[in-house]
């Protein structure tokens, strides 16, 4: 007994580890990159330390670009809040597609499904023109609202609550909680780990959207990080050293974010593994 | 505890924020860019680059505040996808007073109306006959012009010298010593001559025969003339093998390929100068004039212009804005350290880089040079062309029948737009 | 439900209108809205940029996308594309959240670093690939060390598609695995308890619970990777320079729709019919989908 458990626990590692690896190149190697001269990164040489290593990169990005902070600032604003309210809107309306009957129902489902099912190519100009029409060009409502939904984490949630154990929800009707009350108090905490997994995603979205910046914010003072820090592309050449270096200094909150929403995962396992 | 800091910072955030947000919009204005007090603000939108050259842009721009102290000017670099940005903004009627546009896109964007011709502004100290004309033609159309050239690039023979000694071979002057010297150049990795197949790169080629690549505003780049113009590009690349595109030597354009001494000769254009002085040092290196096909001289020229949103709400200080920038003084400011060449002859001659070691022979190259833009289909034209020359340039298909299909695609393509 | 509506169910459908009311607000004006427009565009001939002109064709673009070539290759393309890549990634997913969910040592470690190609933006991975990809990269240097043959991935039309799909199972899978991860906490450790003492081994217990337990969430991931590969634009087009080539190999459909929309003049109300068809294309297959699974629950 005891002897099969090792040889199907050394199996397994060999497949976490094969997979972290496969992972871990492509992204330690943006992180070196991140640390060399564009000659070094250019030179088609595959090393993983840098031969000269340069700080250059980064001091260019956190020093050269005066308005660092406030593009910081309007990241962490807009993914913060977008996130929160995202995460309030799309587990209500996830719950009542999941438990609660009401006429049009079915109806909504089908078109919360089906507006994903079209290409943002040819939305773009419309939503700028109606953006332009609430006077949101350059705005965080323009970046918050239009986004405070989103079609497939209300999709993700439903699919949550439709696997829910229903006699927690009558045990609190029985306790005389109202269904928002018992949303709340008994659903909301319950369904962490779903919560978790949105929040990261959501706040993810927010933290990378490039196009919606891209189009409405003109105002540098509005830039979001990936927008300010992506004007290194020129017409014909690209400066693949601050690329790189930028695209780890929006990877790492992110990647902060992720490790702390971690325990949730981990929260309901040691509830029931600690043995 | 920890909950209760989250909250306290998100509430913070949010405070802020709308304290944030109040501002901007108390002095933005109506749709960004109001006046204040006396001042005029004009905006200026335009992609990306070198930082270096992002400074010089700023520091023109600083010279034209002061001399102008009724102006400001908003500067807006659109760092991505700069075309589509810029047709959504003006679809919206929110667009930029000034922005950049690539001659390529030039005829396609005047005809819709968007762009205000600058016939009427234009004074005689202005002085147009100065400018390059082939370049300043690339704006017009029905005798108006909508914009003025900021600067260009046209293609040169860049080679490196080392290898040329290596071999003891000579700088090839014509087409056929160009594919006669890539045979000695060519061994374990490094190829002769490293090739764009993209039609923006050979165009000049392309129509090396007689033969026109577009006519009519129709794709007509299936025609003989063509095809037999275009043959050697393939047959250098699977019969000699002595030419490499840059992924096929793990390079990410042209001048990698170079800096890498991956290929021994290059067609690149005035970019690569200070790319390769700050990215590959050590290279040594020459430049000449492009290889004469059949005894005629022929390179590609590119070139940005600035224009006027036809919708500006502030024409004159818009104007104002362009006749500086390509006035002698903003464009001697802005060409000043090599990054972009004057298209004004006389800050050329000024500043000398006909006579320039590296930039003499991309100089030299603009006066018979074809500019990149013709018609306003070339962009669709354009698209079909690099789909299929490429599959024959990989061998995959003989290339007139790669090219005769991209023409009737093209074709298809604009025939049932119109 | 009855004609008359009992006072309980009045009730209910009331909360179930105040949880949705956010969502319908979003919804009613800043998605319906612009997809509203673009359906109005897709049955004209219309030119926005300049002078705004409107020219009712009728069908006209949606005939028209049945006779474009380039149109079917496109959809040819993408369909291959989502028929070799769903299944994977789902797969892939499914198996690493169940192996992270083992109970092992390091499973915190093993889940950031899974992570880490989901948080990192699609441009850069693309880049960042390309640079593995190319004719001296990483991937033909593990290759060649194997004794396997090398590929120009980016330039050859017969294994630029293949190399973009490696890319996206890789990319996508992760996100999933979070998903699949949250949604194994919620299977109570009982029902494998009880197992076990039937004698269930590790692969058993997966089958006959873990894999029903999931079956909500496994449409989810389904529907999901259906309708972002149907979308695929990005991926292909960084790697072909946005024409589609070499010899429309990468070209698929939401690239070809931006092209018409954005790099062609006065071609957007086509670029619109094309969206709506592929839109019908992936909602055919969304319904295939759930016939095939028999998901009572889905709709």
């Amino acid at each position: 007994m005891k002897k099969k458990m090792n040889f199907g626990k050394i199996f397994l590692y060999i497949i976490l580890c094969t997979y972290a690896v496969v992972t871990l190149i492509p992204f330690l190697w943006a992180l070196s990159s991140s640390f060399k001269p564009l000659s070094e990164i250019v030179s088609g040489a595959i090393n993983f330390i840098p031969q000269n290593f340069t700080l250059d990169n980064y001091r260019q990005i956190f020093i050269e670009q005066e308005l660092f902070p406030r593009w910081m600032f309007n990241s962490v604003f807009i993914a913060t809040v977008g996130t929160g309210l995202n995460i309030l809107f799309n587990s209500m309306a996830g719950y009542a597609l999941a438990r609660l009957t009401f006429p049009g129902k079915k109806g909504l489902f089908i078109i919360i499904l089906a507006v994903l099912m079209i290409p943002a190519q040819v939305t773009m100009i419309p939503n700028y023109l109606i953006l332009r029409e609430f006077g949101w060009l350059n705005s965080y409502q323009g970046m918050i609202v239009p986004s405070m939904i989103n079609a497939t984490f209300i999709f993700m949630m439903r699919q949550f609550f439709v696997n829910f154990p229903k006699e927690l929800e009558e045990a609190a009707a029985i306790d005389g909680l109202s269904r928002i009350g018992t949303f709340f108090k008994v659903v909301l905490p319950l369904a962490k780990p779903a919560l978790a997994a949105q929040a990261i995603f959501v706040f993810m979205g927010f933290w990378n959207d490039f196009m919606r910046p891209l189009i409405i914010m003109t105002d540098s003072s509005m830039y979001t990080l990936p927008l300010g820090l992506n004007t290194f592309k020129g017409q014909f050449v690209s400066y693949w050293n601050y690329i790189m270096a930028a695209s780890m200094v929006f990877t790492l909150p992110v990647l902060l974010i992720y490790a702390f929403f971690n325990k949730y995962f981990i929260k309901g396992l040691s509830l029931t593994g600690g043995k | 505890m920890e909950k209760k800091w989250i909250s306290s910072v998100s509430l913070s955030l949010l405070l802020a924020g709308s304290v944030l947000a109040g501002c901007s919009t108390d002095n933005g204005g109506e749709g960004g860019g109001g006046d204040s007090g006396d001042k005029t603000t004009v905006t200026l939108a335009g992609w990306g680059g070198n930082p270096t050259e992002q400074a010089l842009l700023e520091e023109t721009l600083a010279d034209f505040e002061e001399k102008n102290p009724d102006i400001d000017v908003k500067l807006e670099v659109i760092a991505d996808q700069y075309m589509d940005v810029m047709k959504t903004r003006l679809i919206g009627g929110e667009g930029p007073d000034v922005f950049y546009l690539d001659a390529f896109e030039a005829p396609g964007m005047i005809e819709t109306g968007v762009i205000e011709p600058l016939d009427e502004y234009v004074t005689d100290e202005f002085e147009v006959e100065d400018f390059e004309e082939p370049l300043l033609d690339a704006f017009k159309q029905d005798d108006a012009t909508y914009g003025f050239p900021k600067d260009y690039s046209t293609l040169a023979l860049f080679y490196n010298k080392t290898m040329f000694e290596e071999a003891g071979v000579e700088v090839p002057t014509t087409w056929e010593e160009m594919m006669e010297v890539s045979k000695a150049l060519t061994k374990d990795g490094v190829y002769g001559y490293g090739v764009a197949p993209e039609l923006a790169r050979q165009y000049y080629v392309a129509e090396s025969l007689g033969g026109s690549v577009v006519e009519d505003n129709m794709a007509n780049f299936g025609s003989d003339e063509v095809i037999e113009a275009l043959q050697p590009v393939i047959d250098q690349h699977n019969v000699d093998k002595t030419s490499a595109q840059p992924s096929e030597v793990g390079a990410s354009s042209g001048g990698d390929m170079f800096g890498q001494q991956r290929a021994a000769m290059v067609l690149e254009g005035n970019w690569n100068i200070p790319y390769l002085e700050e990215t590959f040092p050590d290279l040594e290196y020459g430049t000449a004039e492009v290889p004469t096909i059949n005894g005629e001289k022929g390179t590609m020229a590119y070139t940005v212009a600035y224009v006027m949103n036809a919708a500006s709400e502030k024409k004159e200080a818009s104007w104002k804005l362009i006749e500086y920038l390509t006035g002698k003084e903003g464009m001697e400011t802005w060409t000043s350290k090599g990054f972009a060449l004057p298209t004004r002859k006389s800050v050329a001659e000024k500043l000398g880089y006909a006579d320039d070691e590296l930039r003499g022979s991309l100089v030299a190259g603009a006066e018979y040079a074809t500019v990149w833009a013709n018609g306003t289909n070339l962009p669709i034209i354009t698209n079909n062309f690099n789909n299929q020359f490429i599959s024959a340039f990989l061998g995959d298909r003989p290339l007139d029948e790669a090219l005769k299909e991209a023409e009737e695609q093209a074709n298809s393509e604009i025939g049932s737009e119109e | 439900m009855n004609r008359k509506y009992s006072k309980r169910s009045l009730k209910e459908a009331g909360q179930g209108y105040f949880f949705m009311s956010p969502t319908i607000f979003v919804l009613l004006i800043f998605i319906l809205g612009p997809i509203f427009y673009a359906i109005f565009l897709s049955f004209n001939n219309v030119r926005l940029l300049g002078e705004t002109s409107f020219d009712f064709v009728g069908l006209a673009n949606y005939e028209r996308v049945f006779d474009d070539r380039r149109a079917g290759i496109a959809l040819w393309n993408t369909f291959k594309y989502v028929m070799i890549v769903v299944p994977s990634q789902t797969i892939l997913a499914i198996v690493l959240a169940a192996t992270l969910n083992a109970g092992m040592k390091g499973e915190k470690f093993f889940r950031i670093i899974y992570f880490l190609p989901t948080l990192t933006s699609s441009a850069v991975l693309t880049l960042i690939f390309m640079w593995m990809y190319n004719r001296e990269g990483l991937v033909n240097f593990g290759l060649e060390k194997i004794g396997l043959p090398t590929y120009d991935f980016i330039g050859d039309p017969n294994v630029a598609l293949t190399a973009i799909m490696v890319m996206n199972i890789w990319a996508t899978a992760p996100f999933f695995m979070v998903i699949y991860l949250a949604a194994l906490q919620d299977i109570p450790d009982s029902l494998y308890e009880a197992a076990e003492l039937d004698g269930a081994g590790p692969i058993r217990k997966f089958w006959s619970i873990t894999v029903p337990h999931l079956k909500p969430i496994t449409s989810f991931v389904i529907i999901m990777g259906v309708i972002g590969t149907f979308q695929l634009f990005d991926q292909s087009y960084i790697f072909s320079g946005g024409s589609g080539g070499p010899d429309n190999s990468t070209l698929t459909v939401v690239l070809l729709i931006y092209q018409y929309a954005f790099k062609s003049m006065d071609t957007m109300g086509y670029a619109a019919a094309i969206a709506f068809v592929l839109a019908i294309v992936i909602l055919v297959s969304t319904l295939i989908q759930r016939k095939l699974s028999n998901e009572e629950n889905l709709y």
